[in-house]
């Protein structure tokens, strides 16, 4: 049986995004924040420090992406309003991220969820109601991906819009997390395309979740880290440049978080760099 | 409402996601991918009057790199323990997962699927070792390609949470 680690870890984590090389606006957005309740002793006559050290109390760590559609205006503003609308919602519930209850665990899915709905209405209120595709025949609105990954130790709960990806990596295993909301890959589940048709075909990629698109579905998924994982979460301009094995590598070599952010995204660039690439890296460092 | 917590428990490739995919989303496909952690799924039901919502927890199954993860079995209400007809080997693992299953969940309500019934020219059991498995588990006979049984089996499930018993004799 695979046995969950119950030490404490310290999180390494950083963010980078890119312009890319043939795009004239960066639609992708990042944020990285932990949430925490604490109390901080400032003077005690009590010898002993580490009295206090429950006072700090288990932290969380929540890593979002969204990619802006490419080819529709306003998809910039689509995921920036994704990612404030989404911390503001989850800020105000940070309470009951603190630790992992079983009794209480829907409930965090159930906020999580509760967060990208809010999301994508406010990007329908604040932009227009859109479309999930690049379609030019569809109704005008911006659109974005979003995939988001709320991180209690050891649970990583991650929900997911579009074709943004989560990924992590455990003793040196690149496992990734989401599966691709689009066209192509619902069509090969219905059994309606082979996967030959879906890389083939035109709409193939066309995103068929997103928000504030027509449609948007968030899938909803968990993993159980230990020490020396990592999590990583992109945009497509990261996945259509560099194969697997490669950020396998990267991820497994580089130093801290930052670095390996940085050569990602020099790596996307040096495939490239047709799209904006955003990555977050998040390595689980044994305490 | 009513939420319980059911984890699905089996061997890899023994169709944990196709049944939750024909149960929840009325779709089966034919391409295998095999599950990352856990993905989760809601399914709305009416038991009798009684509206409740199965939150179901597909699971990665087991194989010979890695075990079920026994941390995700905490909390759960009930198992859908599922096997594949036409692979012997993942019904004989059933009593060491279900001895997994009560380690960390308890002694909750479980049902077995015994699946891919329409795969009848692979059909691996014979005719007393499904009476011998049907004495020992709540077995429902399932095909997530065709939909037989499915239903029957979650609904099993969920009737079982509600009155909070085993359901295996």
């Amino acid at each position: 049986m695979t046995a969950t680690a119950t030490t404490s870890v310290r999180v390494d984590a950083w963010g980078q995004t890119d312009i890319g090389l043939r795009r004239t606006v960066n639609q992708d957005h990042f944020v990285i924040l932990r949430l925490f309740k604490a109390a901080e002793v400032r003077q005690s006559s009590v010898a002993d420090p580490g009295a206090f050290q429950a006072l700090h109390g288990p932290e969380g760590w929540l890593f979002i992406v969204a990619d802006g559609v490419g080819g529709q205006p306003g998809g910039e503003l689509a995921s920036a309003t994704a990612v404030t609308s989404l911390v503001k919602y989850l800020s105000q519930a940070a309470g009951c991220f603190n630790n992992i209850d079983t009794d209480k665990e829907h409930d965090v899915l159930q906020q999580l969820e509760a967060a990208v709905h809010d999301a994508h209405q406010r990007i329908q209120e604040e932009h227009g109601s859109g479309s999930a595709s690049a379609d030019r025949f569809a109704a005008p609105g911006p659109a974005t991906t979003l995939t988001m990954a709320l991180l209690i130790w050891p649970r990583a709960y991650v929900v997911h819009v579009g074709d943004s990806r989560a990924f992590y990596l455990s003793k040196g295993r690149l496992r990734q997390l989401t599966r691709d909301q689009t066209t192509g890959e619902f069509m090969m589940d219905t059994g309606a395309w082979t996967e030959e048709q879906a890389s083939k075909a035109p709409i193939g990629s066309m995103l068929a979740s997103a928000l504030g698109g027509s449609d948007m579905k968030p899938s909803v998924g968990l993993v159980d880290l230990q020490p020396g994982d990592t999590l990583l979460l992109c945009t497509d301009g990261l996945c259509r440049h560099v194969p697997d094995e490669r950020i396998t590598e990267l991820l497994g070599n580089a130093a801290d978080a930052a670095t390996a952010c940085r050569e990602l995204v020099d790596a996307a660039l040096a495939g490239g760099g047709k799209d904006n690439v955003t990555v977050v890296v998040g390595r689980m460092l044994p305490d | 409402m009513i939420q319980k917590k059911v984890c699905m428990v089996g061997v890899f490739g023994t169709g944990k996601t196709s049944l939750v995919q024909r149960f929840v989303h009325s779709m089966f496909s034919e391409r295998y991918l095999s599950t990352v952690g856990v993905k989760i799924e809601r399914k709305p039901l009416d038991l009798d009057g009684i509206a409740m919502t199965l939150v179901l927890w597909d699971l990665a199954g087991r194989d010979k790199h890695e075990d079920i993860t026994g941390s995700y079995l905490r909390g759960a209400h009930a198992m859908l323990y599922v096997a594949d007809g036409t692979r012997k080997e993942t019904c004989d693992q059933l009593p060491e997962l279900r001895a997994l299953a009560r380690e960390f969940a308890g002694d909750v309500p479980g049902v077995l699927a015994l699946n891919k019934t329409d795969l009848t020219d692979a059909w691996a059991l014979g005719r007393e070792e499904e009476q011998a498995m049907a004495a020992e588990w709540d077995m429902v006979r399932t095909s997530a390609r065709t939909g037989d049984g499915v239903e029957e089996a979650f609904r099993r499930l969920g009737r079982a949470t509600l009155a909070g018993k085993e359901t295996a004799p």
